[in-house]
């Protein structure tokens, strides 16, 4: 690898989109023919082939463990290759989870949802005339998984704004599998167009959701905050859009947590908003908070962080 | 339209542009209509302009079309803002 190669990490989205295309292909196709049991073993085969070949991602999340036994000051979280092997596992055990969502088989009745503030009755309230709100997910624990919040939400349109240019080809897949009320809208940059478009499906009382976890493709937009305990670059888009629309924004996230999956809803903010000139100091107010919140579900499933790039400034490490 | 009915149209939105972005030292005869609105002139930002554009559709129901390649152009300035949302008007009224 060249120097330069050494000093500018990939860029996720490099690294994952093409990855992720070809995996939601393969998930597609796998749901449709085979079963967990046949793919079980092919995919810890592959996982493996991943860990053994991938320093990177092992670097990545021996990081976080190291991060993350500091911060919490649990030396057993501490990184060992075993326990670095176990998150590429877990990371295995997610796509199968997945596989099962996508075929249906993983029911809604099988999932736990906490959800102190009331949200579901406020998602299924808006299909009678309430304004959509903001659903900030996480690649921490199952995304996937919050696809039954369309079951629970039952016609409530989900439109998940995603980075990937593959938007035309993933919609048509997301048909294919009978999905009709979630839709992916391709976000590399806001500009005035897609404003309008995002603020009209929240006044026809549809929900919006992304991640609030990667970094954006463009230098800019950007807010450095203390992820456990370590500078980590995190998006401004999520807060940004917050603040423009003023639409209650709340946070999600799925882990398995004693081999059930539970989603956790809660709410984050009620009507953002800044003050003229106070613009990126509150939006890095906001990052930061998010990214406590994040630290502590963190804890919560220590295994299941599935981002496996570089994560913390490189500048830091 | 007519010219007066133009120049309040002008003055309306220099208003809302203040009202919007919580331009309280200003008023609407402050942000002449040929003043660029970004950079130099007025100084506002593109995120500010996302705010604009938000406050106009509340406002007036305008629409922008994602393959809109004049977007931009549209809000240079309060002038070009106004013909703008007059030409959309217009085009309702038919």
């Amino acid at each position: 690898m060249s120097e330069a190669q050494l000093a500018t990490p990939r860029h996720w989205s490099a690294q994952r989109e093409r990855g992720n295309l070809l995996l939601m292909r393969f998930t597609a196709f796998a749901a449709r023919h085979c079963g967990r049991r046949l793919l079980s073993p092919l995919l810890h085969l592959i996982v493996l082939y991943f860990f053994l070949t991938g320093r990177r991602a092992r670097r990545s999340i021996s990081d976080y463990l190291q991060h993350l036994a500091a911060w919490s000051g649990r030396t057993e979280l501490r990184p060992t290759p075993r326990r670095v092997f176990a998150q590429f596992m877990a990371f295995a055990e997610c796509l199968l989870d997945r596989l099962d969502v996508w075929r249906g088989a993983l029911r809604f009745e099988q999932v736990r949802v906490l959800d102190p503030d009331g949200l579901r009755a406020q998602l299924l309230a808006s299909r009678h005339g309430g304004r959509g709100q903001l659903l900030v997910g996480t690649h921490l624990g199952n995304l996937d998984v919050c696809r039954a919040l369309a079951e629970l939400g039952e016609q409530v349109p989900l439109n998940v704004l995603v980075h990937t240019h593959h938007v035309a080809h993933l919609n048509r897949l997301l048909g294919e599998a009978g999905e009709q009320r979630m839709r992916l809208i391709q976000v590399s940059e806001l500009d005035a167009a897609l404003m309008l478009d995002l603020s009209q499906r929240l006044e026809r009382g549809e929900w919006l959701a992304m991640a609030g976890d990667r970094v954006p493709l463009h230098e800019g937009r950007r807010a450095t905050v203390d992820f456990l305990g370590r500078p980590a670059p995190f998006a401004q888009g999520p807060w940004l859009l917050a603040g423009l629309l003023g639409c209650p924004v709340n946070l999600m996230c799925c882990l398995k947590i004693a081999g059930q999956y539970e989603i956790r809803l809660e709410r984050f903010l009620d009507a953002p908003a800044w003050a003229r000139g106070q613009r990126d100091a509150t939006i890095a107010q906001w990052a930061q908070r998010y990214a406590d919140r994040l630290a502590e579900w963190c804890l919560l499933a220590p295994q299941q962080w599935f981002n496996f790039y570089p994560y913390w400034d490189a500048a830091d490490a | 339209m007519n010219a007066s009915t133009h120049a309040a149209l002008e003055q309306e939105i220099a208003q809302l542009i203040i009202d919007t972005l919580n331009l309280e030292d200003l008023q609407a005869a402050d942000i002449p209509p040929q003043q660029p609105l970004f950079g130099e002139g007025l100084g506002l930002d593109s995120v500010d302009a996302l705010e604009l554009a938000l406050a106009l559709q509340k406002r007036y129901d305008i629409r922008i079309a994602s393959d809109d390649r004049d977007a931009r152009r549209h809000f240079a300035t309060v002038a070009s803002l106004a013909a703008f949302v007059a030409s959309q008007q217009a085009a309702c009224a038919h």
